[in-house]
């Protein structure tokens, strides 16, 4: 295992932050941290980063028994990013692999190498106050990644870039996954996460919600029927089989379905009642069924 | 502790590079040279004040402009020898130098009259000169133009000074002149300055330079006294005794419990801790306010987030103070290595000779050692107390609030330096010793005294607890303040936090999500 979160608390006063929370990140995965504001992601990852300490609970890492000691192999890019505005590209993220260890020659050599590598080749030596913000960016992530960390940690790594500068930074991710590296990252946008998450995490208020691979999540989630239709809707559409929840909006509406339940059935009943204009069977999204699932645990 | 070493080496190279580094550094020398040459520009600059006089006595007017050409040729007599202007009396300027006031108020009588007498008890050689070149050296003085004069030696008052002549003229035109500024001041004598000073005025538009009033006063004042002298038929010399104060000769005792005579370096020695203390107390100043406004800086930058993923608050902290504190050392260290090249180079430079022997003051080993001393553990107690002010802050202005109360306290040593100076060994120099944040300033300001040793022990043991408390208490403030968005934390509020135990854990910290104060507070309470 990469990571192993097990049964973690963590309060501030009478606000319980995280709630029991239990998650395993296998090595070499991408895992997505989802939920909305405050749902305790923030507070999770620091845990794991040794910023925080958990009340109860232990966090495992690479088998080791100690977070701490494996501070090291861990690279961490806060949701809030900073860079010292007068040094210099080079020197800034040096001096982050230095204090991760590096050694100063080696730390200066894989500086330049990856700003190459990122297309900063012509920043190197220019004061971090002069770069652009996605410049800034891409320098933030080389300082996390110069020290080649075996579990990255990237919390909100989209939020404030530009859509060239997204796929960037999600090139970035999946070629640490190529090269073997777990990667964690936080978001609450749900496109980005169903398009790279191999493993999801869904928290509301501390608690875990929804958890496991991409493909289960989806599987796990039933399907929706949409609709459109002319006539009086307001009785028929009730008391349909298998139908567990309706978004009625007069002349559309969105029917959730439990998983034995059989679209098919459900339009036989419905063509007797009213003229359907539009029948159609989806798979939700994530979004869909994260605020599906964050609805029924509210 | 060698990434604590990396981020204080990352202090220093950062430091270096700003502005305010090289400000502080440029800040000692731009003051020597503000000091040595502001007076010349002013002097130079000063255009001599006119003035007239209406003389009403119909005597005293001469008299007293006879004495003060008295004054100036023995000013001139006392001028070392210029060779670019060559005069007639430099071949016995060497045997001038010896001479009391007196004796060179009576060759300079001889200068400006030829019929003069030169009494015995002035040297041979100089009154064999004066016997062959009398008058040569007579015409030579008369025929001397004023602005001549002036350029003989700068203290000459033709100078600053210049009389024209109005005879004729009546007040009202005066008054206008000196409405208009052509003249500066006009001077009015009675008509019986022997028995009055009736009528007796000054007329000017200054009420602040009374220079020129001083100046002719003292003359007009010698002259007087010497008629009324006259008129009681009272000796020179008795009135002269009779006005010679009763003099005290300052000694000191010396190591050897004996009395010594006091010399100019000695009263020096006294005063110079002065200077140490206001040099420490600047040097104490600029570093802990980097200190601040680096933390803050980090704070609001949100840096400090990335840091504590790689290393614990304490490492950043200590790191940070120790990097500022090399920074100090630097400025400290190159001002007084320009200082030392100011008073050593260049009088040898411009061939002036100091009226005391400065260096043996600024590089005394006591005065160094404390002064290097005193700004470490200075700065360290402020360094504390301001890092864990800046790391609540989220920016300068709220800093700034919470910091009144330590400026007061910073004040202080400046307040105290001239008192202390005075008395280094009293009752208040020994009891402020004693008050941690006053000790590295006071003691500074003692060290010419000096203190006992037990003082030195005392004093220091305290300041040192003092400071590892301070640093404690830091410790304790900064891990939790660092990451704490919003509102800065109450003084109270910051004193629960001095409760919870320090570790190289961050026992807790805050998220944005949810920052409050009290939920921190009742969460360490819990622990």
């Amino acid at each position: 295992m990469g990571l192993e979160i097990h049964d973690v608390t963590k309060s501030f006063g009478d606000k319980l932050a995280v709630d029991h929370l239990s998650v395993s990140v296998p090595r070499g995965s991408i895992y997505g941290f989802l939920g909305p504001n405050g749902a305790g992601k923030t507070t999770t990852i620091r845990m794991v980063m040794s910023i925080l300490f958990p009340d109860s609970g232990s966090i495992r890492l690479f088998d080791c028994e100690e977070a701490m000691t494996s501070k090291d192999r861990l690279g961490y890019l806060p949701e809030e990013k900073g860079l010292y505005k007068k040094m210099r590209a080079k020197e800034l993220i040096a001096y982050f692999g230095r204090l991760k260890g590096m050694s100063r020659v080696n730390a200066n050599e894989q500086a330049v190498k990856m700003l190459e590598q990122f297309g900063l080749g012509h920043v190197i030596d220019s004061r971090c106050d002069s770069l652009s913000k996605g410049m800034g960016q891409k320098v933030q992530i080389i300082a996390t990644l110069l020290h080649k960390p075996d579990l990255v940690i990237l919390d909100e790594p989209f939020s404030g870039l530009d859509p060239i500068n997204v796929e960037v930074v999600r090139d970035i991710i999946l070629q640490l996954k190529r090269s073997g590296k777990t990667v964690i990252f936080s978001t609450h946008i749900m496109e980005q996460a169903e398009q790279i998450c191999d493993y999801l995490l869904l928290m509301n208020k501390g608690k875990k919600v929804l958890n496991g691979s991409l493909a289960d999540v989806k599987q796990a989630a039933s399907d929706t029927i949409s609709l459109e239709y002319e006539g009086d809707g307001s009785t028929c559409l009730q008391n349909l089989p298998g139908v567990v929840r309706i978004n009625d909006m007069g002349k559309a509406a969105e029917l959730s379905l439990a998983h034995d339940a059989d679209p098919q059935q459900i339009l036989q009943q419905l063509v007797n009642q009213i003229i359907i204009r539009r029948f159609s069977v989806n798979t939700p999204s994530l979004h869909e069924i994260f605020v599906r699932a964050i609805g029924e645990a509210d | 502790m060698y990434r604590a070493l990396l981020v204080a080496q990352r202090e220093f190279l950062e430091n270096i590079r700003t502005k305010g580094f090289w400000l502080s550094i440029l800040m000692m020398p731009i003051m020597l040279l503000l000091i040595g040459i502001v007076p010349i520009l002013v002097s130079s600059t000063r255009e001599p004040q006119i003035f007239t006089v209406i003389d009403k006595s119909g005597w005293l007017l001469p008299a007293v402009m006879l004495e003060l050409n008295l004054n100036d040729v023995s000013q001139y007599l006392k001028a070392p020898v210029q060779d670019d202007r060559r005069t007639p009396l430099d071949k016995i300027k060497p045997s001038l130098a010896s001479l009391d006031e007196q004796g060179l108020t009576t060759v300079a009588r001889a200068v400006i009259n030829p019929a003069a007498l030169l009494p015995d008890t002035l040297p041979l050689e100089i009154r064999n000169f004066f016997r062959t070149h009398r008058l040569e050296i007579s015409d030579w003085w008369v025929g001397l133009a004023t602005a001549d004069k002036a350029k003989l030696d700068p203290r000459i008052s033709h100078n600053f000074f210049r009389f024209e002549d109005v005879d004729g003229r009546d007040v009202g035109v005066l008054n206008q002149a000196v409405q208009d500024n052509e003249l500066f001041a006009y001077f009015v004598i009675g008509e019986t300055p022997r028995d009055d000073s009736d009528g007796f005025r000054f007329v000017s538009n200054n009420l602040t330079d009374r220079e020129l009033l001083n100046w002719f006063n003292r003359g007009a004042t010698k002259v007087v006294r010497a008629e009324r002298l006259k008129a009681e038929n009272i000796e020179n010399d008795i009135a002269e005794w009779i006005n010679t104060p009763p003099d005290f000769e300052s000694r000191q005792i010396g190591d050897g419990g004996e009395e010594e005579q006091v010399d100019s370096t000695d009263i020096v020695r006294q005063w110079a801790p002065v200077v140490f203390v206001y040099l420490l107390w600047i040097s104490v100043l600029i570093n802990t306010q980097m200190l601040l406004t680096n933390t803050i800086e980090e704070k609001s930058n949100k840096l400090v987030e990335v840091l504590l993923s790689s290393i614990s608050p304490i490492v950043l902290m200590g790191g940070k103070i120790v990097g500022i504190a090399l920074t100090g050392l630097t400025i400290i260290g190159s001002w007084l290595l320009m200082a030392l090249a100011f008073f050593f180079f260049l009088p040898q430079l411009l061939g002036i000779e100091l009226p005391f022997d400065i260096t043996s003051v600024a590089v005394d080993p006591w005065f160094l050692g404390s002064f290097f001393v005193y700004f470490l553990l200075g700065y360290l107690l402020y360094a504390a107390i301001l890092v864990g002010l800046g790391s609540v802050c989220n920016n300068l202005k709220e800093a700034q609030n919470l910091m009144l109360p330590v400026q007061l306290v910073q004040m202080l040593p400046i307040l105290l330096m001239v008192p202390i100076g005075r008395d280094p060994n009293g009752t208040l120099a020994q009891v402020l010793s004693y008050i941690p944040p006053l000790t590295p300033f006071v003691m500074m300001n003692r060290a010419a005294g000096p203190p006992s040793g037990m003082e030195y022990l005392t004093t220091t043991l305290l300041l040192v607890v003092s400071i590892v408390a301070a640093l404690w208490f830091a410790a304790k403030i900064f891990r939790i303040g660092i990451l704490l968005t919003g509102k800065p934390p109450g003084f109270l509020q910051i004193l629960r936090w001095l409760r919870t135990p320090v570790t190289d854990r961050t026992v807790m910290a805050i998220n944005p999500e949810i920052p409050t104060v009290t939920q921190i507070e009742s969460s360490h309470h819990e622990r």
